[in-house]
């Protein structure tokens, strides 16, 4: 198995492990948090760039309220395909293959547009 | 119903959605949209983007199958990305502007055509292509694979005609929240004349990404309630856990049929809520 195969395979598999551990730790102590405050306190719908959602559930953190942590586990499920991406055009950029580089670099930006379109209320 | 209750049972809802999703093969999209809408009246909007996110949880939950296999095309997943990703972003632009009963009877369609799907064998008979057509040769598309410890070279053809039917898998995928996993092995397999194996498992790679890119809009548009989206999350990756674990262990054929009866059902059901507003 060539060097750049092994390596593909290990950022993939670190990536998937470490993202579905990790979103899955944010959601349960969310919604942990949700039932031991007795279900009262409904957390408000996120909304706006990722940076203002991801500033809004770490403000929120201070009070350790159910919807930070469920924000956030939100939003490391939306990063783990680009993460993925990402370590496709890494592992292009490695071989010099500089077409499926700029391939992917029109895709990663196809997904952020996504963002910035949902939060200009297109 | 009190809201603890409601997310309790919305959990249970996503691990029911999850493993039949996971049995029948055709993900957790499909159950969650009418779980959401039809049982507790979500706006379709909402149920579309909290869908997407199950979507993406699943398709991150199957990729350790194929992680190493070497069966995924990169080259052919990341060039057809530009279009699956493209028909995404244009699908979840024009969803906010579409009446909910097109949504609704437009969804009972593509759940019933993925419910009869189902009963097809899920083997392929298409025959590889001798040889690659020169926009796949200057694309180099063409790749291999290993099986038995034998490397077998595939061949590929019809780029453009694959390029845009995954233009329209992107479309559906955000329009209606599911991972549009049929179609994208339909223009692979079918029509791009690549391995069923390797269909599949560059087709998991790009659910991710497809769903990703109009996951962020739905997101950003503040269509995602944090507690419902976490109890769906962790319900349908709970579920596909368990799915995946007990396909080695029921008698799947037969559930699999039960299953896509039960869809069909909800498919007329979204019709009839489409059309007649039933």
């Amino acid at each position: 198995m060539s060097e750049i195969v092994r390596e593909r395979r290990l950022l993939n598999t670190w990536i998937l492990r470490a993202s579905i551990v990790l979103c899955l730790l944010l959601i349960v102590i969310g919604l942990s948090v949700f039932f031991v405050h007795g279900g009262t306190h409904i957390p408000a719908t996120p909304s706006g760039s990722l940076r203002q959602i991801i500033r809004h559930a770490v403000h929120a953190g201070t009070g350790l309220h159910a919807g930070t942590f469920l924000d956030a586990g939100v939003i490391v499920l939306l990063l783990t395909p680009m993460a993925r991406l990402l370590a496709g055009i890494y592992v292009s950029a490695r071989v010099r293959d500089w077409l499926y580089v700029a391939i992917g670099v029109l895709v990663l930006a196809l997904v952020i547009i996504g963002v910035i379109a949902g939060q200009s209320g297109v | 119903m009190s809201a603890p209750l409601m997310v309790l049972v919305i959990l249970f809802g996503g691990i029911a959605a999850g493993l039949i999703g996971s049995l029948t093969g055709l993900g957790g999209g499909m159950v969650i949209v009418p779980l959401l809408t039809l049982a507790f009246h979500l706006p379709i909007p909402e149920a579309v983007g909290i869908s997407l996110f199950g979507v993406i949880a699943t398709s991150i939950g199957a990729a350790p199958r194929f992680v190493g296999t070497g069966l995924s095309n990169v080259r052919a997943a990341l060039f057809l990305q530009i279009a699956a990703s493209s028909g995404a972003l244009i699908g979840a632009l024009v969803a906010h502007h579409l009446p909910a009963r097109l949504l609704f009877a437009l969804f009972g369609i593509v759940l019933g055509y993925s419910a009869i799907m189902s009963f097809m064998p899920k083997h392929s008979d298409v025959a590889g292509a001798p040889e690659s057509s020169p926009l796949a040769r200057r694309l180099r598309l063409g790749s291999r694979y290993q099986q038995a410890g034998n490397w077998i070279e595939y061949q590929v053809v019809g780029v453009m005609p694959g390029f845009g039917i995954m233009i329209g898998a992107g479309f559906l995928s955000a329009l209606l929240g599911i991972g549009s996993g049929a179609f994208k092995v339909l223009a692979m397999d079918r029509v791009m004349k690549l391995p069923f194996r390797v269909s599949t498992a560059t087709s998991n790679f790009m659910i991710g990404i497809t769903a990703a890119t109009s996951a962020g809009f739905y997101l950003s548009h503040g269509d995602i309630p944090p507690v419902i989206a976490g109890a769906i999350i962790l319900g349908v990756i709970v579920g596909a856990y368990a799915g995946g674990h007990l396909v080695r262990m029921l008698p799947v054929s037969t559930l699999r049929k039960l299953f896509a009866v039960v869809l069909l059902i909800v498919a007329l059901q979204m019709l009839l809520k489409g059309l007649f507003n039933l």
